[in-house]
C-alpha cells in the first residue's frame, strides 16, 4: 500500500467510533442487560477497547 | 470516624512517597531546568509508557473522578456523556497533536500560542489566545481542589473542627506541591502521575469487586433505584428521549474542547516523538474504561445503604466515590484509595498551573518585557506557584457552586480557540483579523447564551433551548465563531489583504534539519 491509501484507511478507522457513538438512538435502550447493567451502559463501555484497537491500527498504518 | 488508623497512616506514608517522587523528578532524565523547554515540557523526551500515564493524568482529573459519579448519582444516564467523550477525544487528538508536536519541535514552540503567532504572523491573536487559555483553566484548577476537599471531608468526618483542618491540610499540600513543581517542573509531576494512575486503577478494581461480591451487583443497584426514584428511575436505565440532543452535543463539544486546554497540549508536546505520541493517544481509551466504571459508582452507591446514607445526610453528591471507598473496603485499603483520589487532584492541578504559567510568561509577559531564556523560565516557575494559590484562595472564599459554574463557562470559552489552533494546523489561508473577530463573536455569544439560558441568575445549565431541542452552548458559539472566521477569511482573501504566515507546510509535516535554538535539547 502506498502512503496515501494508508492514510485514508487510518482516517476511516479514526472516524468509526464517531459514527457509532453519534447514533445515540441505537444504544439508548435498557435491554438487553449484561450482569444487571442496561445495554446503554455496557455498549458504550465495550466501544472503548474497540476504539483503542481501531486507533492503534490507524497509528501503525500512519507510522509504517 | 470513617477511616481506620491504619488507613490514615497508609494515606500519609503514600503521600510522602508521592512527594519524594516529585522532588526526585529533577534528577530524572536530567536536563538544564533553567530552560523553559526542560522545566515546562520535560525536554520533549517522554517515552511511550510515560507519555500514556502523563496524558492520562492530564485528561482524567479529580473533577472527573468526583463530579461525573456525582452527576450519575443525581441524574443517572446523562453522566455517561463522559464515555463517548473520552473515546472520540483521542481520535481528535490523533488528527491534531502529532502535527502540532512536529511544528513545535521544528520551531522550538512550547505552547499553542507560539504556533498561532507564527502561523498567522500575529502577536495580537497569540496574546489573546494565551489569556483565553489561562482564564479557562483557572476554574479547572479550582475544581481539582474541590475533589481533594471531598476526600478530606470523608477522612475528617466526625471531627469537630473538620473544616479548619481540611483547609490546613489543603494549604500544606499545596505548599509541598508548589515546591516540587518549582524545583522539578514537568518531570516531577510526570513521576507523580504514574503513581497516581496506578492507585486510581487499583481503586476502580477493588471497589467494583467488593460491591459485586458483597452487595449483589448492578441489578441490585438498579432495583434499589427503582424503589427510591419511582417514575424517574427510567432515566437511570437510558436517556430520556428529549435529552438525546443535549447528550450528543455535550460529548461532541467536550471532546472538541479538551485538546485546546493548555495543560493537555503541554502534555502532548512533552512526548519524545510523533510515533510515541500517536501510540499513547491511541491506547488512551483503555484508560477511559476506568473512568466509565467510576461514573457507574454513582449508580452502585444505591446498592450500598451505608454509603448512600453518607451522601444523603450531607446532601453532597461529590462525596459519592469517597463514601463508597470507606464503606465497602477494609480500612487500610480505603486509605490507599483515598490517597489515589486526593493526588488525582494534585497532579492535574500542577500540570494546569505549569501550562498556564508557560503561556503567561512566554506569550503574554515576554511580548511586552524583554526576558532572557532563564528569566522566562524563572518567571514561569513563580507564576505556576502563584496560580495554584490563587485557585486555592478562590475555593476558600467562594462557595463550591461558583467553581462548578465557572468551569461550565471555561469549556465554552476554551472552544473558541479551535479555529486558530486546530484548523490553523491544516488551513493556511486564514487571516488573523477574521480569526480574532470570530474568537470575539464566539466568546460573546457563548457567554450571552449561558446568561440567557440561566435567566441571568446562578449558572446551572450550559444547554440552550433551540428548534432542535436542548443543545450545548459551547457548540453553538463555536459554530458562530467558525462562520465569522471562514467568511471573513474568504473576504480578506478575495480582497488580497491576507497577511502571510511565517511557516512553511514542510514545518508541519516532517523533521526540518536546521533547528532553531531551544528546539533541540542536549542529551546526556
Amino acid at each position: 500500500m502506498d502512503k496515501r491509501s494508508r492514510q485514508v484507511i487510518a482516517a476511516i478507522l479514526l472516524l468509526i467510533p464517531f459514527v457509532v457513538y453519534f447514533d445515540v438512538p441505537f444504544y439508548n435502550v435498557a435491554d438487553p442487560t449484561l450482569g444487571g447493567l442496561p445495554f446503554y451502559y455496557w455498549f458504550q463501555l465495550i466501544m472503548l477497547p474497540v476504539s483503542a484497537v481501531l486507533f492503534l491500527i490507524a497509528a501503525m498504518l500512519i507510522d509504517r | 470516624m470513617l477511616v481506620s488508623i491504619a488507613g490514615i497512616v497508609l494515606f500519609l506514608i503514600l503521600f510522602v512517597i508521592f512527594v519524594a517522587l516529585g522532588f526526585y523528578g529533577s534528577r530524572w532524565r536530567r536536563g538544564n531546568l533553567g530552560q523553559l523547554a526542560e522545566w515546562g515540557i520535560a525536554g520533549r523526551r517522554l517515552g511511550p509508557y510515560v507519555s500514556w500515564f502523563l496524558i492520562g493524568a492530564d485528561v482524567f482529573t479529580a473533577y472527573t473522578f468526583v463530579a461525573v459519579p456525582s452527576l450519575a448519582y443525581a441524574s443517572g444516564s446523562m453522566a455517561f456523556f463522559a464515555v463517548p467523550y473520552v473515546a472520540i477525544v483521542f481520535a481528535i487528538a490523533m488528527m491534531t497533536m502529532p502535527r502540532l508536536w512536529q511544528v513545535s519541535r521544528n520551531k522550538g514552540y512550547i505552547t499553542a500560542s507560539d504556533f498561532v503567532k507564527d502561523r498567522f504572523n500575529s502577536r495580537f491573536l497569540s496574546i489573546v489566545l494565551a489569556i483565553t487559555g489561562v482564564v479557562a483553566t483557572l476554574p479547572y484548577i479550582a475544581l481539582q481542589i474541590t475533589g481533594m476537599q471531598a476526600v478530606l471531608t470523608i477522612m475528617l468526618q466526625g471531627i469537630a473542627s473538620a473544616s479548619v483542618e481540611s483547609e490546613i491540610a489543603l494549604v500544606i499540600s499545596f505548599i509541598i506541591l508548589a515546591a516540587f513543581t518549582f524545583t522539578s517542573g514537568l518531570r516531577g509531576v510526570t513521576l507523580g502521575s504514574i503513581f497516581k494512575d496506578v492507585l486510581i486503577f487499583l481503586t476502580v478494581i477493588v471497589v467494583i469487586v467488593a460491591v459485586l461480591v458483597s452487595y449483589g451487583g448492578f441489578g441490585h443497584a438498579f432495583s434499589a433505584i427503582a424503589a427510591a426514584k419511582g417514575a424517574a428511575a427510567a432515566n437511570y436505565s437510558r436517556l430520556p428521549p428529549e435529552s438525546v440532543p443535549a447528550f450528543f452535543t455535550l460529548f461532541l463539544g467536550s471532546a472538541l474542547a479538551l485538546y485546546l486546554y493548555p495543560h493537555i497540549i503541554n502534555g502532548s508536546l512533552a512526548s519524545e516523538n510523533k510515533k510515541t505520541l500517536r501510540r499513547s493517544l491511541a491506547m488512551l481509551p483503555v484508560y477511559s474504561i476506568g473512568l466509565g466504571f467510576l461514573a457507574l459508582f454513582g449508580i452502585i452507591v444505591y446498592a450500598v445503604p451505608n454509603a448512600l446514607a453518607i451522601v444523603k445526610s450531607t446532601g453532597n453528591g461529590l462525596l459519592t466515590v469517597p463514601a463508597l471507598i470507606v464503606t465497602v473496603l477494609p480500612g487500610w485499603l480505603a486509605g490507599i484509595c483515598l490517597l489515589g483520589i486526593f493526588i488525582g487532584g494534585m497532579v492535574p492541578a500542577a500540570l494546569m498551573a505549569i501550562a498556564s504559567a508557560n503561556l503567561l510568561s512566554r506569550n503574554v509577559v515576554k511580548e511586552f518585557v524583554k526576558l532572557s531564556p532563564e528569566g522566562e523560565t524563572r518567571l514561569a516557575k513563580w507564576l505556576s506557584a502563584a496560580i495554584k494559590f490563587i485557585a486555592l484562595g478562590f475555593v476558600f472564599v467562594a462557595p463550591l457552586t461558583y467553581a462548578i459554574q465557572l468551569q461550565l463557562l471555561g469549556g465554552i470559552i476554551i472552544l473558541q480557540l479551535l479555529p486558530a489552533v486546530f484548523l490553523g494546523l491544516y488551513i493556511k489561508k486564514m487571516d488573523w483579523k477574521p480569526l480574532s473577530l470570530g474568537w470575539a463573536a464566539g466568546l460573546i455569544s457563548g457567554i450571552w447564551l449561558v446568561l440567557v439560558a440561566n435567566h441571568f441568575s446562578s449558572l446551572a445549565t450550559s444547554d440552550f433551548h433551540t428548534g432542535l431541542g436542548l443543545l450545548y452552548i459551547g457548540l453553538i458559539a463555536l459554530g458562530i465563531n467558525l462562520l465569522v472566521s471562514f467568511l471573513g477569511s474568504v473576504l480578506v482573501n478575495a480582497m488580497g489583504a491576507r497577511r502571510n504566515g511565517l511557516l512553511k507546510e514542510s514545518d508541519l509535516v516532517s523533521e526540518v534539519k536546521a533547528r532553531v535554538a531551544g528546539s533541540r535539547v542536549s542529551r546526556r
